[in-house]
């Protein structure tokens, strides 16, 4: 198995906007994910990590570069690369253990066993007491979890997730994250999914990642390091290492102006 | 993991949540029956046949027939009316003609319905279809299908087949704009959430677009379904020889308003009746709908 | 220009369905009566039919009618085009406007206390469901076949709508824009004036559009059954003698009106509805 699992090379891409004006979202990003890592994106809206990950899942395909996922140029969506979206994506129409199985059944799983994996991953994200019920009749936090369970439950080697707790409460988001990291880390080392995960919150970031890349006007502009060990706590974001990345990351933003106090072996400036 | 569903208890939504709680200050049989019953509604109609009723003291019987006089002359006429044959028509009541009339409703919402869905939501997804057929089904939508009726009595007869293609063309119009639009508004997620879990094209039309595009269509069919009942019978009175409107035709021509009550009677019963049947089926087959999105919100 | 690109493969689709009847007016070389083709090929239509509609002309203006024994000329046609459409329009837009004008102020008294409201929402809606086209010989009966007959049908069919949707439409106001409203001070019937009556605007436009379509229906239908005049009488007139010709190029005229109408009306309406003050805003509190 390649280390890298994830290579984005030169990747540029462009919209038109409805005016036919040319607006550049991405340009000339480079990166590479190693297997097994927990990375998250950040930036100020509109910097274009939305468009990055769309780029990685293949719901868009750039406009220049070249993104590459296990060795393959990506083409076009598939089963390898599962998404958590922004908006709620669990299907009305389908009962919560039914929208879980449905990468299973795409695959031509059979149903005694399908329904044995997704009562397993409802289980996990502890949402066994409402395995038949509509998704209508979920809050927002607990159809976020149903998604989740989902791309886990389709056993997608690569997790992407766009902004998918931007719309919870914080009790909840922090729950999440729980459930996020569990099964995550319940893998061994070597076996362990990628996930590429995009928000705004920089707590966020620094607690979920072990590599935060900061992109900002369609470019990355730094890639940070997150050693700090896991399990994360409430202490954790409190280590002097903690606060330095956190200056970083608001400067970046462009909410704090002064320059970080040493630029510590952590910080490194992409080209 | 229970912190999971501790956090869970806060958020129920009224489906999960306890009933409503009962009406304070009415006793405990009168909240029971109000919950159960329209109580207004109910009121309403009956205030309606007073007003009816009173309506007739003032206005000339021969004009204006009371409710009673309406309620006989359907019980009267309903399995033969005899007079019937005095104008050369096959023996029949209002039973068997409004049979008539509401079979070809049925065959022609079926058809229509199938015809415009299946356009609609091609032409949602496909630049071309709909470039060539927005067109035609726009100017269709502004113009009354009625114009189309002499010309399909001579093609094709007095028959079934004129009114049956009258109707089809109306609900066919109908539910290509519902259809269409239902597809445009579709959030989506819901594809691409798809394609990630593994979908291919195919399964995308199978899995997402139809059922989340259902309740929308269903709507439209109801909708379709209220219209199609008076387009097929002026089709009937225009030519035809059997059907509720080939009634009031006759009765039109020998000034008998009360008969022409009760066949309208008759047939708004039987149009209120499929519409609340409709609407009862169709909310029970888009029960999950109340959280479908539609992009932009 | 712009809008000819724009609209390049509407037009061509319109061209190509002319194209495709001349094929069949070809192909089809049947006729119902000597003399009268069943599929009447462009040439035809805009010669010999377009002169026979003179024959619809009563004479006046000059112009003496075919009846009268004069010859069919291309004035007498064209008067009579324009005497029937005029028929047809005048009917359908007094129509209109009582039915519209009755049918708001009503659904608006209706709507003015939530109790008539409920009472009234049944009735209404069965009044809806009742197939409007099948009661056009009983509203002959009662009004006879002139022109009252004919308004009053209108009238009738499109003020159930307009009752309708104007309770809907106040049915449907957000109740955040009330409450703010009588949280700031305003009066009940303040509140009827500046929230609820802006608010229904957007929805009116759409029972308009509505109405339109089901006003056309019913100047039809009324013409059809029983008329002396209008372009519906000339369309069953012909079909009485299987003219399919005279049908098809009045038939044409009138899809023309009622598209024109339906442009006009949508373009009106989204015009007033960016002047109107829109819901939510309290004008001056006092």
């Amino acid at each position: 198995m390649q280390k890298d699992v994830i290579v984005a090379t030169e990747i540029s891409r462009e919209f038109h906007r409805a005016d036919r004006q040319l607006v550049q979202a991405l340009a000339r990003v480079s990166f590479a994910v190693e297997r097994g890592q927990f990375v998250c994106i950040v930036g100020p809206s509109g910097c274009g990590k939305s468009t990055l990950l769309q780029l990685i899942a293949g719901l868009l395909l750039p406009s220049g570069g070249t993104m590459a996922v296990n060795g393959a140029p990506v083409t076009g969506p598939g089963s390898d690369r599962g998404m958590v979206f922004q908006k709620d994506s669990v299907f009305p129409w389908l009962r919560v253990i039914r929208n879980v199985e449905y990468g299973l059944k795409c695959r031509g799983v059979d149903k005694a066993e399908r329904q044995r994996i997704a009562s397993l991953y409802l289980e996990r994200v502890g949402l066994s007491h409402v395995a038949w019920a509509w998704p209508r009749e979920l809050s927002g936090g607990m159809l976020k979890r149903v998604a989740v369970a989902t791309v886990f439950a389709n056993g997608a080697d690569v997790l992407l997730l766009d902004e998918p707790f931007g719309a919870v409460d914080y009790v909840t988001k922090r729950l999440l994250h729980d459930v996020l990291l569990t099964l995550w880390s319940e893998a061994e080392s070597g076996a362990r999914r990628t996930v590429v995960f995009v928000t705004h919150d920089v707590d966020e970031a620094l607690i979920l990642a072990d590599r935060i890349l900061v992109m900002n006007g369609g470019r990355l502009v730094d890639d940070l390091a997150v050693e700090a060990p896991r399990p994360r706590t409430t202490d954790s974001l409190l280590k002097a290492e903690m606060v330095r990345h956190k200056h970083v990351l608001l400067t970046h933003l462009g909410l704090e102006t002064r320059a970080p106090a040493a630029a510590g072996p952590a910080l490194r400036v992409a080209p | 993991m229970s912190s999971l569903e501790q956090a869970d208890e806060g958020r129920r939504t009224p489906a999960l949540a306890p009933r409503r709680a009962a009406m304070p200050g009415w006793p405990l049989l009168g909240r029971a029956i109000a919950r159960r019953v329209d109580v207004l509604g109910l009121l309403g109609i009956v205030l309606f046949i007073v007003l009816w009723q009173l309506l007739t003291y003032v206005i000339p019987r021969f004009s204006l027939p009371t409710p009673r006089d309406v309620a006989q002359r359907v019980a009267e006429d309903f399995v033969l009316a005899d007079y019937l044959v005095a104008y050369g028509l096959p023996a029949t009541g209002l039973f068997d003609s409004m049979l008539y009339t509401t079979t070809n409703v049925l065959i022609a919402v079926a058809i229509g319905g199938a015809v415009g869905t299946v356009f609609g939501l091609i032409t949602a997804r496909f630049e071309l279809a709909r470039a060539i057929l927005d067109p035609v089904t726009m100017t269709a939508g502004t113009v009354p299908i009625l114009v189309l009726a002499p010309f399909f009595l001579i093609w094709f007869g007095i028959g079934r087949v004129s009114s049956v293609l009258l109707v089809v063309i109306y609900v066919a119009v109908i539910l290509y704009i519902y259809a269409q639009r239902a597809a445009d508004n579709l959030d989506p997620v819901y594809e691409d959430a798809a394609y990630t879990l593994g979908a291919s094209p195919r399964r995308a039309v199978w899995d997402v677009l139809i059922p989340g595009t259902v309740p929308q269509i269903l709507g439209g069919i109801r909708i379709a379904l209220a219209g199609a009942w008076g387009l097929e019978a002026i089709a009937e009175l225009l030519g035809s020889q059997h059907g509720i409107g080939k009634i009031v035709q006759v009765l039109a021509g020998s000034t008998d308003i009360l008969g022409i009550f009760a066949a309208l009677l008759v047939l708004g019963v039987v149009a209120v009746l499929f519409d609340a049947l409709a609407a009862l089926l169709f909310s029970r087959l888009a029960a999950w709908s109340v959280a479908a999105r539609t992009s932009g919100e | 220009m712009n809008w000819l690109r724009r609209h390049r493969v509407s037009l061509l689709v319109l061209l190509g369905m002319a194209a495709i009847w001349q094929v069949l007016s070809m192909i089809f070389t049947a006729e119902a009566v000597p003399g009268e083709p069943m599929v009447p090929g462009w040439q035809i239509v805009f010669s010999r039919t377009l002169l026979s509609l003179a024959d619809y002309w009563q004479g006046g203006l000059g112009v003496p009618s075919v009846a009268s024994g004069a010859e069919r000329s291309y004035p007498a046609a064209l008067l009579s085009i324009v005497s029937h459409s005029l028929d047809t329009m005048v009917r359908l837009y007094t129509g209109l406007l009582i039915g519209g004008i009755v049918g708001t102020a009503l659904g608006l008294a209706v709507s003015w206390s939530r109790w008539t409201r409920r009472l009234v929402d049944l009735p209404v809606q069965f009044l809806r469901t009742l197939p409007l086209l099948a009661m056009v010989p009983l509203f002959q009966l009662w009004f006879g076949i002139d022109f009252l007959g004919k308004v009053i049908f209108v009238a009738y069919g499109v003020g159930v709508i307009f009752v309708a949707g104007v309770v809907n439409a106040v049915k449907n106001v957000p109740q955040i824009y009330i409450d703010n409203a009588r949280m700031l001070g305003a009066s009940r019937r303040r509140v009827y004036t500046t929230v609820i009556l802006p608010s229904i605007f957007p929805e009116l436009r759409a029972t308009i559009l509505l109405s339109l379509g089901i006003g056309w229906a019913a100047v039809l239908g009324a013409e059809y059954l029983g008329a002396q005049s209008g372009l519906g009488y000339i369309i069953i007139y012909s079909e009485q003698f299987a003219y399919l010709d005279r049908m098809f190029l009045v038939a044409l005229i009138f899809i023309l009106y009622a598209s024109v109408s339906y442009w006009l009306f949508a373009r009106l309406s989204a015009k007033m509805l960016q002047w109107m003050p829109r819901a939510g805003r309290i004008t001056a509190l006092g």
